[in-house]
């Protein structure tokens, strides 16, 4: 039934890559003198570009139980493999056009950053409660360590700080809640303890351990009330980490939600694509209540907010509402919705955060004022920034509309009525926030009427992020059926 | 399981129990480490008390041996944090005590209720199983724990490493040295 240790390394080569990495830079680090070259960026380029390769040729005919039952390959694993090394492509680019990190050690850096895409892979695979455990470990300490790389500089301390406050507290109220699982049904495999559930009758310990699960994961995904770390955190890291932050971690905790409650807390219905509740926790309208708040939350206080990155923050808390509203639907067209939104939600936060680090390197400044005149300074760059606001607010003909569109579809089928109102309302009141920048980028005169220099390999990452948030517009056909086989392929 | 053992395990408890609760509340940090030695010593007596030999001799030598002396190290060389009382400043002690005493209740009261399966203790020898079960079962968590331990170093090295002045002068220095 489960494939032994031996015979799971072949579906494990884009794992192993990336360990192979992390390795080869810890001996560069050693072995080089010049800390601030760019050889540990561009080994690490190469590196995930395998791992993606390997992603990209991983082996047919998913639904193994691997590593004596620790991991799952599955497409569901396969697609968010895929999503968080292209994510970490992305990343490494943006750090490498980042001023902020220039002139620091890198090799360190992008070990961190490495680390924490190992622990994203495990994550999105784990499924036994020991190695969620372990891989929610290597997704936070890593970055607590990214977060606060800019040593000497407050904001970056701060946000450290706070982050592995949270980050620890809230891993230990979710290892508490395993913990209760553990002792009503004796197994750490969550397959296990998904059958052994349904004949309980133990309400109370359940509930508890649902939340307390719902603690863990929520922290990865800043979903309102434990999303209390991110505004802080997301302004005081580096530019780079930042963008890293709002998508990575935050899609393998997506993973790791969708995998460990629809198996623990529910089953599948054969051939209907609708799971149903095994137990008498009703943790859907748990997380339904957290999805209008996680959004409403997000969009209300990034109204106020003066700072770009503390902006993207909250609409990344509020972006996260959005996609929890699929996980609540217990449908697999909802879970498909949440797939297809992370693949828009990828390109056009790390393309908004892209123009953050060129705007960040050039004035040195991350507050919409800086922003001012951006129209004259660097039209390129700010009419690319347009389209990526644009298309996080979800207006047509953009990607975020698609995205949008999958989600308040299959809200409405299943007759959830209340949230899919309330995102549309949200929807409206996010308009106004990012319209702001768009107004102040056009509309305003510079404070400094020197052009910004944008570079043609910077311009060409833009391109390349600008090109699928339009396309995905008109065109989003082949990914929305990639979403759709990776639910498929959800096995346990 | 009467007589002798029942009051060691309880005493082990309460020794866990309230060096604990002194970690919280001492606002000298040097008192707060000294007292979580001792609750670290309860919990490796609370391992025995599960016939885990293994794990509570680990508990002492990694625990208590290792962290704590580690810990103790760290507050003695950052020359600041030894004077400052850092931890409990008086904000929010009603809604906290509130919250926690809540907490408390719903939590000691489901694990008294719930009727968990009760294993007998065999008190046998555990550390064969364990590493067995380390080299099969376990191999890839314990596999992904080294990777974690390395990033982690590596952090650790980072952050102690001192501040200097341009990045290139630091780089002759650490050529040096």
């Amino acid at each position: 039934m489960f494939l032994g240790n031996l015979g799971s390394l072949r579906y494990f080569l884009p794992e192993i890559a990336v360990t192979a990495t992390i390795l080869l830079l810890v001996v560069l680090h050693v072995a080089s003198n010049r800390r601030t070259s760019a050889a540990p960026a561009l080994l690490s380029l190469l590196g995930v570009g395998t791992a993606i390769l390997l992603v990209g040729v991983s082996p047919a005919g998913g639904g193994k139980s691997i590593f004596e039952g620790m991991a799952a390959y599955d497409g569901f694993a396969v697609f968010f493999k895929g999503l968080t090394s292209l994510a970490t492509v992305v990343v490494i680019l943006m750090s490498m056009d980042s001023t902020e990190l220039a002139g620091r050690s890198q090799a360190e850096y992008y070990i961190f950053l490495l680390a924490t895409l190992l622990g994203m892979f495990l994550l999105s695979s784990a499924t036994d409660i020991v190695m969620v455990y372990l891989s929610l470990e290597l997704v936070s300490i890593p970055s607590y360590l990214l977060a606060g790389y800019l040593k000497g500089k407050e904001d970056s301390v701060e946000a450290a700080m706070k982050y592995v406050v949270y980050g620890a507290t809230a891993s230990g109220v979710m290892i508490y809640g395993f913990s209760l699982l553990f002792g009503l049904t004796g197994s750490t495999q969550i397959a296990e303890i998904g059958r052994s559930l349904v004949a309980g009758k133990a309400t109370l310990p359940m509930l508890l351990a649902a939340v307390m699960a719902a603690v863990g994961f929520g922290y990865k995904i800043a979903a309102v009330p434990f999303h209390m770390w991110s505004p802080d955190v997301y302004e005081g890291a580096p530019t780079p980490a930042t963008a890293f932050f709002s998508i990575g971690p935050k899609a393998a905790g997506f993973a790791v939600l969708v995998r460990f409650y629809y198996t623990v807390f529910a089953s599948p219905t054969p051939g209907t694509g609708i799971w149903h509740l095994t137990t008498s926790v009703d943790w859907p309208l748990l997380f339904a209540v957290l999805s209008a708040l996680t959004m409403t939350v997000g969009n209300l206080v990034a109204v106020k907010q003066n700072n770009v990155k503390r902006l993207l923050a909250y609409s990344s808390i509020a972006h996260a509402g959005y996609m929890l509203m699929g996980f609540v639907l217990l449908s697999s067209a909802g879970i498909e919705a949440i797939l297809f939104y992370l693949v828009v939600y990828l390109f056009m936060n790390l393309g908004a955060f892209y123009v953050v680090v060129l705007v960040g390197n050039g004035t040195k400044g991350e507050d919409i004022a800086d922003f001012s005149g951006l129209g004259s300074r660097a039209p390129f760059a700010a009419v690319s920034l347009a389209v990526f606001l644009f298309a996080l607010t979800g207006i047509p003909p953009f990607s975020g509309f698609i995205g949008k569109l999958y989600l308040f579809a299959e809200v409405i089928h299943r007759g959830v009525y209340w949230l899919a109102v309330v995102a549309a309302l949200n929807s409206v009141v996010s308009l106004y926030y990012y319209a702001r920048i768009v107004k102040v980028m056009f509309l305003e005169e510079p404070k400094d009427t020197a052009a910004l220099p944008v570079p043609a390999v910077t311009r060409a990452m833009l391109v390349l992020l600008v090109a699928p948030t339009l396309i995905l517009g008109v065109y989003w056909e082949p990914v929305a059926r990639i979403a759709s086989n990776s639910v498929k392929m959800l096995a346990f | 399981m009467n007589g002798p053992s029942d009051f060691i395990f309880y005493a082990a408890a309460a020794l866990t129990v309230g060096s604990a609760i002194l970690v919280a509340t001492l606002p000298n940090i040097i008192y707060a480490a000294v007292a979580l030695l001792f609750a670290f010593a309860g919990v490796a007596g609370l391992y025995v008390f599960l016939s885990a030999d293994f794990l509570a001799a680990t508990q002492v030598l990694v625990y208590v041996g290792g962290i704590l002396v580690l810990i103790l190290f760290a507050v003695f060389l950052s020359n600041r944090l030894a004077d400052v009382k850092i931890s409990n400043p008086g904000h929010f002690h009603l809604p906290a005590a509130a919250v926690c005493l809540v907490l408390f209740g719903v939590l000691s009261y489901t694990a008294v209720s719930t009727p968990f399966a009760v294993k007998t203790a065999v008190y046998l020898p555990t550390t064969a199983d364990i590493g067995e079960m380390l080299m099969t079962r376990y191999l890839l968590p314990f596999e992904v724990a080294s990777v974690l331990l390395l990033a982690a170093l590596i952090g650790a090295a980072l952050l102690s490493r001192p501040e200097r002045g341009t990045p290139e002068k630091a780089d002759m220095e650490e050529g040096r040295g």
